[in-house]
C-alpha cells in the first residue's frame, strides 16, 4: 500500500500525482471483501446469484437479502456494504419510476445503468463524501431482450454477458467463460449459478453462507422474481453435488 | 422540543439578521411571487366523458362492465377507450367521468402497484386497499378544489372475500352488492337490485353475465351517450379476465311505429 | 323568468366540494347509560346509494360518536378523531374522558372554520362520573352537553317528539306528581325504535337499516333488562367496567 501516508488518499477530491484515486481504489477494497454476486445473460433471460455470508447464525434466514427488485422487469445484486447496495437500489427505483412518469414505458436497463453511474461517479468528485463500496450487477429483460451489467465504484459502468463480483470474482468469472451462454435455458442458468457460487465459496477461510437466486424471463412471466422454491431446492442439491464429484 | 439541530442555541429575530445566523428553512420569504397563481387553471369540469359504469357480486366474484365511449360534450370522440382498468392480481377499476383524469388514475396505480411489486416483502395490494387509496386521493384532490372528476368502481376478489365499492370526485365512499356510476345509477341500478340482493353468493357466472348485458342494453337504448360496444371484466378468485369488446344486439324496428314526435307529421 | 340567451358576463360555474347524503341520528342520555342511533341509508338527491353505511362509530367503550351531513367528511372526520385517540392512548395508556373527546371534536372542528367539515355531530358514552352524556355539536364546533338530540334529515321531524316525551314539553304532569329527570333503558329504547320508524315513513332519506348503540356505566342496572333484547350484541373491548351493546333493526326501504 504504497498510498498510505502520502496522504493523496484521504480524499476523493484529491489525485494522487501520478493520477489515480485512493478513495475509490479502496472502495474496490470493500467490494473484494464482500461474498461473491454473478449474473448470467442467456438465451431468454436474466439469472442473478449472490452468495450472501452469514455472519452470526442468530440472523433470520433469508432475511437482508442482497439480490433487490427495481422494477417489475429489473434486478439488482451487489457485492461491499450491505447500506450501499440499499441506498443504490433506492435510488435505481426511483430513477426506474422518472423513467416510467417521463416516456409511459418500462425503462430500458442502459438508461437505468447510465443513470447509476452518473450518481455513483458523482460520489468520486468531493471531499465531503466516499464513494460507495459496492459493485452492482442489473440485469433485466427490456424491448431489447435480455441484458447485464456492471457498476463499479468508479462510476463506470459496461455491458457483459456474464458478470462476477466479490471474493470469488476471478474463479467465478473462469467458470462463466467455459459456458454457452447465449445457447443456455433460463432453468440451466440457474442450476448453473448455483453451482458456480458453491464452487467458489471457500469454507476454509468462511463461515456460513445463504445462497440468492433471482431471474428475469418468460420462465418467470418476465417480471424479476427470486427463483421458485423447488427449482432453487434443486439447484442448490444439485449444486452440493456437483461439488462433491468435483473434489 | 425544537427539532432542527440549526436552530438550537442561536439568536433569533423575524426582522432582521446581523449575522445570517437565522436557519435558512425557517426565513421569511421575500423572494419573488410566482407572477400566475391566479392564472393557474384546475379541472372545473369534464372533457372527454365516460358514461355508466355497472358492477354486480356474483357466487365466484365481481362482474364489472362498461361501454367504450367516450364522448366529447354530445360529439361520440373515441369509439375504442377501456374504461375497466386490472389493478394487481385481484381487483378491477371501472370508471366513468372525465377520460384523462382517468388516465391519470391509472399512471398512479401503475407506480403504486410497482412501489409493492419491488419490495418483495410478501404483501399485495387487495381490492380494499386500492379502494381505500383512491379515496384518500380523491378526498384530498376535492379538498384542494382541484378534484379528479370520475365515479369510480372498484371491484375484487382476495382471500375468499368479494369486495365492491364506490368512489367518486368527493371522495364520497359506499359498497354495496349491485353498484352503478353516472345514468346507471338511475336506469339499471334498480334493476340490478332486482336481479341481484339475496342472490349474491348463488348466481352463476353465466346468469350475472345475462344481468350485465341486459343493463347494458336497456342503457344503450335509454342513454344518449353510451355506446353498442362494452367489455365485461369478472374477477374471481382464480384472477382478473377482461374481454374483447362485445357488441350488442339491439332492434329498432319499434321504433317504426312511434308517433308524436320527431319528423313525422302523422 | 331566466333569458334564453345571455346578456350578462359569463358565469364560472364552479366546482362544489359538498353534497349531502341524507340519514338522521340521534342521541339520548340516561343516568347510567347512553344509547346513540342512526339509520343505515346513504343516499344523494332521489338516489339510494347503498342501504347500509354506518353513521354511527364507536369510539371507545365509553364513547360512541354519530356523524350525519356529507358523508365523505364524516368518514374522515371520524378516521382522524379515532387517531387523535389512538395517540391518546399511547400517550397516557387509557382511553380519553368523553368531555375531553368532546373538547377535542370542538378544536378539530373549528380548525375548520373557514372550510368546514359539513357534518352534525353527537357524541354518546359514560362520563367519568359514571353519569350518561350526550354532547352535540354543529359543523363548525359549537357544542353542549343535553340529555337528548336529533340531528340530519329528520330532526325536524324526531326532535320535537323527543323534547316531548324526554324533557315532556307540552305536558303537565298529574297533580301532585313529577316528571322522571331520566327515563329507564325500557322506556328510552322503543323511543328510539319509534322515532326511526316513524322518521322512515315520513322522510324519504331515512330508512333501509337502523343501528343503536347503548353504552352503560360500570355496574348499571339497565344490562338485565338489555340482555334479553332481540339481537343484541356486545362490542366492550377493555375491562374499564363500561359496556357497549349494539342493536340492530330492519326499516322500511321503500
Amino acid at each position: 500500500m504504497t498510498s498510505i501516508g502520502t496522504g493523496y488518499d484521504l480524499s476523493a477530491s484529491t489525485y494522487s500525482p501520478d493520477g489515480r484515486i485512493f478513495q475509490v481504489e479502496y472502495a474496490n477494497k470493500a467490494v473484494e471483501n464482500s461474498g461473491t454476486a454473478i449474473g448470467l445473460k442467456v438465451k431468454h433471460g436474466v439469472v442473478l446469484a449472490v452468495e450472501k455470508l452469514v455472519h452470526s447464525k442468530l440472523l433470520v434466514p433469508e432475511a437482508n437479502r442482497r439480490i433487490q427488485t427495481i422494477d417489475r422487469h429489473i434486478g439488482l445484486a451487489t457485492a461491499g456494504l450491505l447500506a450501499d447496495g440499499r441506498h443504490l437500489s433506492n435510488r435505481a427505483r426511483d430513477e426506474a419510476a422518472n423513467y416510467r412518469e417521463t416516456y409511459n414505458s418500462p425503462a430500458p436497463l442502459k438508461d437505468v445503468a447510465d443513470r447509476l453511474g452518473l450518481y455513483v461517479q458523482a460520489y468520486t468528485l468531493y471531499s465531503s463524501v466516499r464513494p460507495f463500496g459496492i459493485s452492482t450487477i442489473l440485469g433485466a429483460v427490456d424491448q431489447d431482450g435480455p441484458a447485464l451489467y456492471v457498476v463499479e465504484p468508479s462510476g463506470v459502468f459496461f455491458g457483459y454477458n456474464g458478470a462476477a463480483v466479490g471474493k470469488g470474482r476471478q474463479l467465478a468469472k473462469t467458470e462463466l467463460e467455459k459456458l454457452k451462454l447465449s445457447e443456455l435455458s433460463m432453468r440451466e442458468a440457474v442450476l448453473e449459478a448455483a453451482r458456480i457460487i458453491y464452487l467458489v465459496h471457500d469454507d476454509a477461510k468462511e463461515k456460513d453462507f445463504e445462497l440468492e437466486i433471482s431471474w428475469i424471463g418468460p420462465d418467470s412471466g418476465n417480471l424479476h422474481v427470486h427463483v421458485p422454491k423447488d427449482l432453487f431446492d434443486e439447484a442448490e442439491a444439485k449444486a452440493k453435488a456437483a461439488l462433491e464429484t468435483f473434489e | 422540543m425544537d427539532h432542527f439541530p440549526t436552530n438550537w442555541g442561536r439568536p433569533r429575530n423575524d426582522a432582521f439578521d446581523a449575522y445570517g445566523t437565522y436557519p435558512i428553512h425557517q426565513r421569511p420569504q421575500n423572494g419573488p411571487k410566482d407572477a400566475f397563481v391566479d392564472g393557474v387553471q384546475r379541472t372545473q369540469q369534464p372533457i372527454v366523458t365516460g358514461t355508466s359504469v355497472l358492477a354486480i357480486k356474483f357466487k365466484d366474484g365481481i362482474m364489472m362492465a362498461a361501454d367504450t365511449l367516450a364522448s366529447y360534450g354530445s360529439l361520440a370522440r373515441f369509439k375504442d377507450v377501456q374504461r375497466l382498468f386490472p389493478v394487481g392480481d385481484n381487483t378491477v377499476i371501472g370508471a366513468g367521468g372525465d377520460m384523462s383524469d382517468f388516465q391519470y388514475i391509472q399512471t398512479l396505480l401503475d407506480g403504486l402497484t410497482i412501489d409493492e411489486f419491488t419490495a418483495q416483502d410478501g404483501h399485495t395490494l387487495g381490492p380494499a386497499e386500492i379502494h381505500e387509496y383512491l379515496a384518500q386521493v380523491m378526498y384530498a384532490r376535492r379538498s384542494k378544489m382541484n378534484p379528479l372528476w370520475n365515479a369510480l368502481l372498484v371491484g375484487g376478489v382476495k382471500d375468499g372475500k368479494k369486495f365492491l365499492a364506490f368512489v367518486d370526485l368527493l371522495g364520497t365512499t359506499y359498497s354495496a352488492s349491485t353498484l352503478a356510476t353516472g345514468y346507471g345509477a338511475h336506469i339499471a341500478q334498480p334493476l340490478l337490485r332486482k336481479a341481484v340482493e339475496g342472490y349474491e353468493n348463488v348466481l352463476t357466472e353465466e346468469q350475472a353475465l345475462k344481468i350485465i348485458e341486459t343493463n347494458m342494453k336497456v342503457l344503450f337504448y335509454r342513454d344518449a351517450r353510451s355506446l353498442n360496444k362494452y367489455q365485461v371484466a369478472i374477477i374471481t378468485e382464480q384472477g382478473v379476465r377482461i374481454s374483447e369488446s362485445k357488441t350488442l344486439d339491439t332492434h329498432w324496428s319499434f321504433a317504426e311505429g312511434i308517433r308524436g314526435y320527431g319528423a313525422q307529421t302523422q | 323568468m331566466p333569458a334564453m340567451v345571455s346578456t350578462s358576463q359569463p358565469v364560472q360555474q364552479s366546482f362544489n366540494p359538498y353534497t349531502e347524503n341524507g340519514g338522521t341520528i340521534l342521541a339520548i342520555a340516561g343516568a347510567d347509560f347512553s344509547v346513540i342511533a342512526g339509520d343505515t341509508r346513504q343516499s344523494e338527491g332521489y338516489s339510494i346509494q347503498t342501504r347500509y353505511a354506518p353513521k354511527v362509530f364507536r369510539l371507545t367503550d365509553k364513547a360512541v360518536l354519530a356523524v350525519n351531513g356529507f358523508a365523505a367528511d364524516g368518514n374522515m372526520f371520524v378516521k382522524k378523531v379515532r387517531q387523535r385517540l389512538e395517540w391518546y392512548r399511547h400517550a397516557h395508556a387509557k382511553d380519553m374522558p368523553i368531555r375531553a373527546i368532546a373538547r377535542l371534536i370542538q378544536t378539530m372542528l373549528y380548525a375548520r372554520r373557514f372550510f368546514p367539515f359539513y357534518v352534525y355531530n353527537i357524541l354518546g358514552g359514560i362520563e367519568e362520573d359514571g353519569t350518561g352524556a350526550v354532547y352535540s355539536f354543529d359543523p363548525v364546533g359549537s357544542y353542549e352537553r343535553e340529555a337528548c338530540r336529533a340531528a340530519g334529515a329528520a330532526q325536524s321531524l324526531v326532535q320535537p317528539f323527543l323534547d316531548n316525551q324526554i324533557y315532556f314539553k307540552n305536558q303537565t304532569p298529574a297533580p301532585g306528581t313529577a316528571f322522571p329527570k331520566h327515563l329507564p333503558l325500557s322506556t328510552v329504547l322503543p323511543l328510539v325504535i319509534d322515532s326511526f320508524t316513524s322518521a322512515t315513513e315520513r322522510h324519504i332519506e331515512v330508512g333501509d337499516g337502523l343501528e343503536i348503540y347503548i353504552v352503560l356505566s360500570k355496574g348499571s342496572t339497565a344490562l338485565q333488562g338489555l340482555q334479553t333484547v332481540r339481537g343484541v350484541q356486545e362490542l366492550t373491548a377493555t375491562n374499564d367496567g363500561e359496556r357497549v351493546f349494539v342493536i340492530r333493526r330492519e326499516l322500511k326501504k321503500d
